[in-house]
């Protein structure tokens, strides 16, 4: 029998009993690490008040994969393989750093045209990165179109990267002192179009010119859109202050008003050739990350059509021995990924591989704030706070 | 609305501002070494904190990138041994660097194993509870004043710091690599001759 109340007999809850004060606890809200808006596998051990965040303890480690022990039982060639892996929506960019570092140790000099196709395919790299933020950022806070253009535009640029490399998210493509030769590219009489495959420059502007559309069509559709300002607007707001002491790099401590870029101050790759601005947040809050970053793809392609336009010609590979060692020494590379300031303090002790190789990546930096961030928020911010982050966590777990 | 400043003037590299940092950090401090692009200051361990504090200070290097550490030891199980005998020890390393120019520096200290313990430095740069407690747990290296010294990656009840160099890499005591044996048979070759003789 299920139990009916009787309307005429209803307990009436008199005065006294509603004041009378409930005692209430934190409830523990387990999130992840099985969660789609954690970029991975991250769980967030939530304490929530209602729908008051009071405290968050992030747990990592469901990714570790320990590169750090396993290129010291790797030649250095044999590391760009590992280093790929760790930031996989922007591969390619994950081995500048790193072969920079060796070469900075053998004292190579890179041939200018290697240097050129490598700063190109980690442009591209990064607006292929941003393509997939501008996707999932909006996915995550409700909106449901920006993904599918996002991965349209996004597949243009990742088939660009896959004619040069041969690979989507694992190009490993450079070499120490030059770039991987791509077989059958080209009639190999002329010298200049040997690395590249037949059609790039036409097929790279034409995409280019489709990611600038892209951004005009984004700025309309997602930052014109009163739901999404409603949802970021002075939503996890970030000062500068806390974001220097947490070492948090990229377009986060970009949109909170610091003018750092390694692209502008460091010449790991020669950004000085060309023209281009660093956009820069007023705020500091999820508007002005995901505004920036968008703001960055259509730089990046103004310098990708600036870099095809003077590609010079020559070699793009420098004379090495055929067996690396590099040198005793000690030297820390950084560049800008597109997440953040990515570096390798590279330990060598003369050996085929490095002593010791630590790996400084901008994700883990980046999310070491969440607690700070997200202590007082509301729960339906958090993912709008995390999605702003734009982590990915084989970057933060390594 | 605007939201974005654009920053309109070019920023080039600026040479001489490098070589005067690299120059005011050498005069101030006693044991520095400029070597690979690389700015690096060894300070004793009881500077530790107050080294970081001058330069957080003094010398505006208010980022923090990371800190980790390097276990020196003449046997290792993984990799190569150095080629010069070194003493045993731990080396910490921290990285701070300045956000408006390409300025970095280094810092080096060094502790014995038997005694591996070192001041936090969470208590200067807030950002360095993390970088300290991936140290804890992959060399074993006590941090003093901790506030919250856990296993960051690794599971609770596991035994062992894994960046020792006398850690043992499990697989490669499995399978030596790189290895001769690179041309293998593939799966279905042995499969086939199995048939066959049956």
């Amino acid at each position: 029998m299920s139990q009916t109340m009787d309307p005429n007999n209803m307990p009436i809850l008199s005065e006294a009993s509603v004041s009378v004060e409930i005692e209430t606890e934190d409830m523990t809200l387990n999130i992840g690490p099985q969660h789609p808006s954690t970029h991975g596998v991250l769980r967030l051990v939530a304490k929530v008040n209602g729908e008051k965040i009071s405290s968050v303890e992030p747990v990592l480690g469901y990714m570790h994969r320990g590169y750090e022990k396993l290129a010291e039982v790797r030649t250095y060639p044999q590391v760009t393989t590992l280093v790929n892996r760790i930031d996989w929506v922007s591969g390619f960019a994950n081995e500048i750093p790193f072969i920079a570092g060796a070469e900075k140790l053998m004292e190579i000099e890179v041939p200018e045209r290697a240097q050129y196709i490598r700063l190109i395919l980690t442009e591209m790299a990064r607006i292929s990165s941003h393509f997939v933020f501008n996707g999932a950022f909006p996915l995550e806070i409700g909106a449901l179109t920006p993904i599918f253009l996002a991965m349209e535009d996004r597949e243009r640029v990742l088939d660009l990267l896959e004619s040069v490399t041969g690979g989507r998210f694992h190009p490993n493509f450079n070499r120490i002192g030059g770039v991987k030769p791509v077989a059958g590219a080209g009639p190999t009489t002329k010298k200049d179009i040997q690395d590249l495959p037949a059609g790039f420059y036409h097929d790279t502007k034409v995409a280019m010119e489709k990611v600038l559309k892209a951004v005009d069509t984004f700025e309309d559709l997602i930052g014109g859109n009163e739901v999404f300002q409603a949802r970021t607007k002075k939503v996890g707001v970030l000062t500068k202050e806390v974001a220097e002491e947490y070492g948090v790099s990229g377009p986060i401590l970009r949109a909170s008003g610091v003018e750092f870029d390694l692209r502008k101050q460091s010449d790991y790759l020669p950004y000085d050739k060309f023209d281009f601005e660093i956009p820069i947040g007023e705020n500091g809050d999820c508007f002005d990350r995901w505004s920036v970053r968008t703001s960055e793809m259509r730089e990046s392609a103004k310098i990708i059509l600036q870099a095809i336009e003077d590609m010079p010609s020559g070699p793009i590979q420098a004379k090495v021995p055929k067996v690396i060692k590099v040198p005793k020494g000690q030297t820390y590379v950084r560049a800008e990924n597109p997440k953040g300031e990515m570096g390798y303090y590279i330990i060598s002790e003369g050996g085929l591989g490095p002593y010791r190789l630590k790996i400084r990546t901008a994700s883990f930096s980046n999310i070491s704030i969440l607690p700070i961030m997200l202590e007082g928020a509301l729960l339906p911010d958090l993912i709008a706070i995390m999605g702003s982050l734009d982590f990915v966590l084989g970057d933060v777990d390594r | 609305m605007k939201i974005l400043k654009e920053s309109g003037e070019r920023k080039t590299l600026n040479q001489s501002d490098q070589n005067e940092f690299i120059n005011s950090i050498q005069s101030s401090f006693k044991n520095t070494s400029y070597n690979f692009d690389t700015l690096k200051i060894n300070v004793d361990l009881s500077s530790w904190i107050d080294t970081h504090k001058i330069l957080k200070k003094d010398f505006n290097l208010s980022f923090f990138n990371w800190l980790s550490a390097v276990d020196w030891d003449n046997e290792v199980k993984t990799g190569d041994a150095p080629k010069e005998p070194v003493t045993p020890s731990f080396e910490i390393l921290s990285c701070l660097s300045q956000t408006n120019s390409n300025n970095l520096v280094i810092s080096s200290t060094v502790i014995s194993k038997e005694n591996a313990e070192i001041e936090s430095l969470v208590d200067v740069f807030a950002g360095a509870n993390w970088h300290e407690r991936e140290a804890y747990e992959m060399f074993g290296i006590n941090f003093l004043n901790h506030p919250n010294l856990t296993k960051l990656y690794l599971p609770d009840d596991y035994e062992g710091n894994p960046l020792l160099k006398s850690f043992e890499l499990i697989s490669r005591e499995v399978k030596p690599w790189p290895g001769d044996v690179d041309v293998e048979g593939m799966p279905e070759d042995s499969i086939v001759v199995e048939e066959k003789g049956s």
